[in-house]
């Protein structure tokens, strides 16, 4: 006993010591399986913490661990490794753990683990009895080893912290375009603006909430709820119900409320305290959540992956728009894009202003339906005249970012503006785009075209500016959340704020990027991008981007609609063409869905950019399907090499990805 | 000389463990533990086996207190340290040990007191049986590494 004590802290111990490096190891490990779902080395380095009571079986588990390849913890107590898993949040990607422990049953274990950090928790046990299983599904357990556990058995066990990520990715899709979805085609068809506002603010807020829940919804399909509450009727969490939440719980001040109290203040008939008290943890959790990867901190582990999935899902869809030719170069372009993003900080702190928020919504909102055949949202627009004038519709650029993702908190959007030179240009690129297009789209991208180059410079919009701070100071990418940035070239003016994008490029563009791009190219000078992905991606983006930019643009526009595709994605706009929406899974991925695409730069730009529409488009539209279809090449292509995307159907494009472009401006 | 002594130990060794394999006592889980000892852990069976035997005479001590209670056995807390015990020893391939467990579990269930008893009695024979017979596994074994280390840093220098 005292030996296996010993080698447990021993290996505790080692693993902190290690820490540091080993967070770069397997996260790279992590995000390459993001990516591809299998890299050469991907499930070796899993950090797994085993926990069991029983010494014996800890020692074999140990060695079985060690055997696969994995970084192995062994703990022997459950409070012992809750604390652990507290202290060093993110250090591990799945738990292992006994059902039977004299100082904490395993599904106590497992329900902290799965409240607080939403890691897979595999239950073992001797007992194999259908009631005991059943035990641990409610619970939440993503898997129920019967001992004696066998090597092959382990050896598998990193699915789960793939599809836990995936899925995670997906829910936070689902809860904002799903129901939505079908909340506005139950409800009110025709959608209008201001119900769709308020689809925009819901979805920004539920966003978080969801996300927590996300898990259990996606498992099964089955659309359970927390295991805790499997069995109550299902409360929806409308968004008029969660603006209710949310305003008593500022009322109450976070730190205060209570169920009891928040549930008075509500006085919502049929909602209960339990309901209540599970959406205030999750929503505790989801703030908690946000300012940890705002703070960046290390994304490690938990960074890019909880971000990712989180986060980063709700910010893929991001558009960016951009322009910018660099072949052609005088031309520059415009267009823009909205975007997106989720960023965490900013969202948490509009989730936390109502206000902020719903001003934010209130403007993204626009969106409009789908269906209508015009994403376009419009987004805050802090416009300037011009912008207004062009799109009257609205139309332009922006998009949604409600809808699509619910997640995203903010929105952003905007437009660009063109450049000078634009005319010309832009039809050109217009026409590409166009065929490629659906036409509706390319109506607006024509619009927008054209209303770039009238306009020509400002733009932008700007959204909330909530957002946009995050935005900035995520600078890293940390998260993922972000990102994007925008550039504008020229133009832009004023919005500070974020906004997309647009990228104008001139020729190079680089920036758009994801990554950092550059500031350089663009004027714009924050700027962000975010990727999650990882750092290195958006180097590499860069460059691609800027040939591509030009041409593209506009798309981005479309996207917003998120909501209504139901699966979501968005992602949109890009233009350079690339972009990718990765829809669900490919979403979840996370951290490498940022990267989205990348096309390769050069001279074709604009057909490319073309296809991305295209594909962006019809993701909207279609919604999942296509998504799917990009995601494959998005998951394969995680760095943005073409590859990936002649399966995409997006041409050259690499990079780029993400969506999530946001950039700010700082003015 | 002593390299066939050392072959003569491990045709012993395999023989008792065919033994103990026929009885029902070991099943092929131990030798998936045989399989985990390798160069990084030259003594991870016995090491393994003697942790179990630690916990296993904890398990066993508390499970005769409990049914010693007479007016009140704790029958739920029974079923815990059952499972534990079925845990490992299930994980070691004491298969027979295992099957006691069982039934032993289904007898606390039902709150069947002479039945626990029982179960309780043979499965102290069983552990027993199973503690000697692994310790006179693992004395030829060390017995057949002996011989077999004695010959090697011969050859070598």
């Amino acid at each position: 006993m005292a030996a296996l004590q010993r080698v447990a802290q021993s290996s505790v111990s080692t693993t902190a010591s290690s820490y540091g490096s080993c967070k770069g190891g397997a996260t790279s490990s992590f995000s390459a399986a993001n990516e591809m779902a299998v890299s050469d080395r991907f499930p070796a380095g899993l950090r797994v913490l085993v926990v069991d009571d029983d010494t014996t079986c800890l020692r074999i588990l140990e060695v079985l661990l060690g055997r696969c390849a994995y970084q192995v913890t062994a703990c022997s107590q459950a409070t012992v490794a809750l604390n652990l898993l507290r202290e060093r949040k993110g250090c591990f990607d799945v738990v292992l753990s006994d059902v039977h422990m004299p100082d904490m049953d395993g599904f106590k274990l497992l329900e902290h683990v799965g409240l607080e950090m939403d890691l897979p928790v595999i239950m073992m046990s001797a007992d194999g009895r259908t009631s005991a299983v059943m035990q641990g599904i409610k619970h939440g357990a993503c898997d129920y080893l019967i001992k004696p556990i066998h090597e092959a058995e382990l050896k598998n066990i990193w699915q789960h912290v793939v599809r836990k990520k995936w899925n995670g990715n997906k829910e936070l899709d689902h809860s904002g375009s799903l129901e939505d979805n079908d909340r506005n085609k139950r409800g009110n068809s025709d959608v209008e603006y201001t119900s769709s506002v308020n689809e925009g603010t819901e979805v920004i807020l539920k966003g978080p909430k969801k996300r927590s829940n996300a898990k259990e919804d996606d498992d099964g399909d089955m659309e359970s709820d927390d295991p805790s509450t499997s069995k109550k009727p299902r409360v929806v969490w409308s968004v008029e119900l969660h603006q209710q939440f949310v305003s008593a719980v500022n009322q109450l001040g976070l730190d205060k409320a209570v169920p009891k109290r928040i549930l008075e203040l509500m006085n919502v008939p049929g909602l209960s305290r339990e309901n209540v008290a599970s959406h205030l943890q999750k929503f505790r959790l989801y703030l908690k959540r946000l300012a940890q990867q705002q703070s960046g901190i290390s994304n490690g582990f938990c960074g890019p992956v909880e971000s990712n999935g989180k986060l980063g899902s709700l910010g893929r869809f991001d558009i960016q728009a951009l322009a910018a030719s660099g072949q052609i170069p005088p031309q520059t372009l415009a267009v823009l894009q909205a975007e997106l993003l989720g960023q965490p900080a900013g969202n948490l702190v509009p989730a936390m202003d109502q206000p902020a928020i719903l001003h934010a919504s209130l403007q993204g909102p626009k969106r409009a339906p789908v269906e209508h055949g015009v994403p376009f949202v419009q987004p805050l627009i802090k416009c300037q005249s011009n912008v207004s004038k062009h799109f009257p519709q609205s139309i332009i650029p922006a998009e949604d970012v409600s809808s699509g993702f619910g997640s995203w908190r903010s929105n952003s959007l905007s437009t660009v503006a063109p450049s000078n030179n634009l005319g010309g240009l832009a039809t050109h690129n217009g026409s590409m785009l166009m065929d490629i297009m659906q036409q509706e789209q390319r109506q607006h991208k024509k619009t927008q075209q054209q209303s770039v180059l009238t306009e020509s410079s400002r733009l932008i919009n700007v959204q909330p500016s909530c957002l946009v701070v995050p935005a900035q100071s995520s600078t890293s990418f940390q998260a993922g959340n972000s990102p994007a940035s925008v550039n504008q070239s020229c133009s832009f003016n004023r919005s500070t704020v974020i906004d997309y994008s647009i990228l104008s490029a001139q020729s190079n563009n680089s920036s758009l990027n994801i990554g950092h791009i550059p500031t350089g190219n663009l004027k714009t000078p924050s700027i962000l991008d975010g990727y999650s992905a990882p750092g290195s991606v958006p180097s590499t983006s860069c460059s691609v981007n800027a040939g591509n930019n030009t041409s593209h643009q506009n798309s981005a526009v479309p996207f917003c609609d998120s909501r209504q595709l139901p699966g979501v994605l968005h992602d949109m706009s890009n233009i350079q063409g690339l972009y990718v929406d990765k829809s669900g899974e490919m979403l979840d991925q996370g951290p490498l869905r940022n990267l989205g695409f990348v096309g390769k730069e050069t001279g074709i730009p604009s057909q490319f950019a073309v296809d991305d529409f295209e594909s962006q488009v019809s993701n909207l539209n279609r919604g999942k399907i296509y998504v799917e279809n990009n995601g494959n090449p998005v998951k394969e292509e995680p760095s943005m090499n073409l590859v990936d995307n002649a399966k995409v159907g997006i041409p050259i494009l690499q990079e780029f990805s993400c969506s999530d472009f946001m950039s700010v401006f700082t003015e | 000389m002593l390299g066939l002594g050392a072959d003569r130990l491990r045709a012993d060794m395999n023989r008792l463990l065919a033994m103990l394999f026929h009885q029902g006592v070991l099943d092929e889980q131990f030798l998936q533990l045989q399989q985990l000892q390798d160069e990084s852990s030259p003594n991870f069976v016995s090491e393994v086996v003697n942790i179990y035997f630690h916990e296993s005479e904890k398990l066993l001590k508390n499970l005769r207190e409990l049914l010693m209670d007479r007016e009140f056995s704790d029958y739920k807390k029974m079923g815990t340290h059952l499972n534990q015990f079925m845990g490992s020893s299930s994980s070691i391939g004491a298969k027979r040990i295992r099957n006691v467990c069982v039934a032993f579990r289904a007898a606390s269930e039902h709150n069947n007191r002479a039945g626990c008893l029982r179960a309780l009695e043979v499965l102290e024979h069983e552990y027993c049986y199973l503690k000697n017979k692994l310790h006179e596994l693992f004395q030829i074994e060390q017995q057949r590494v002996l011989a077999a280390g004695v010959r090697y840093p011969m050859q070598n220098n």
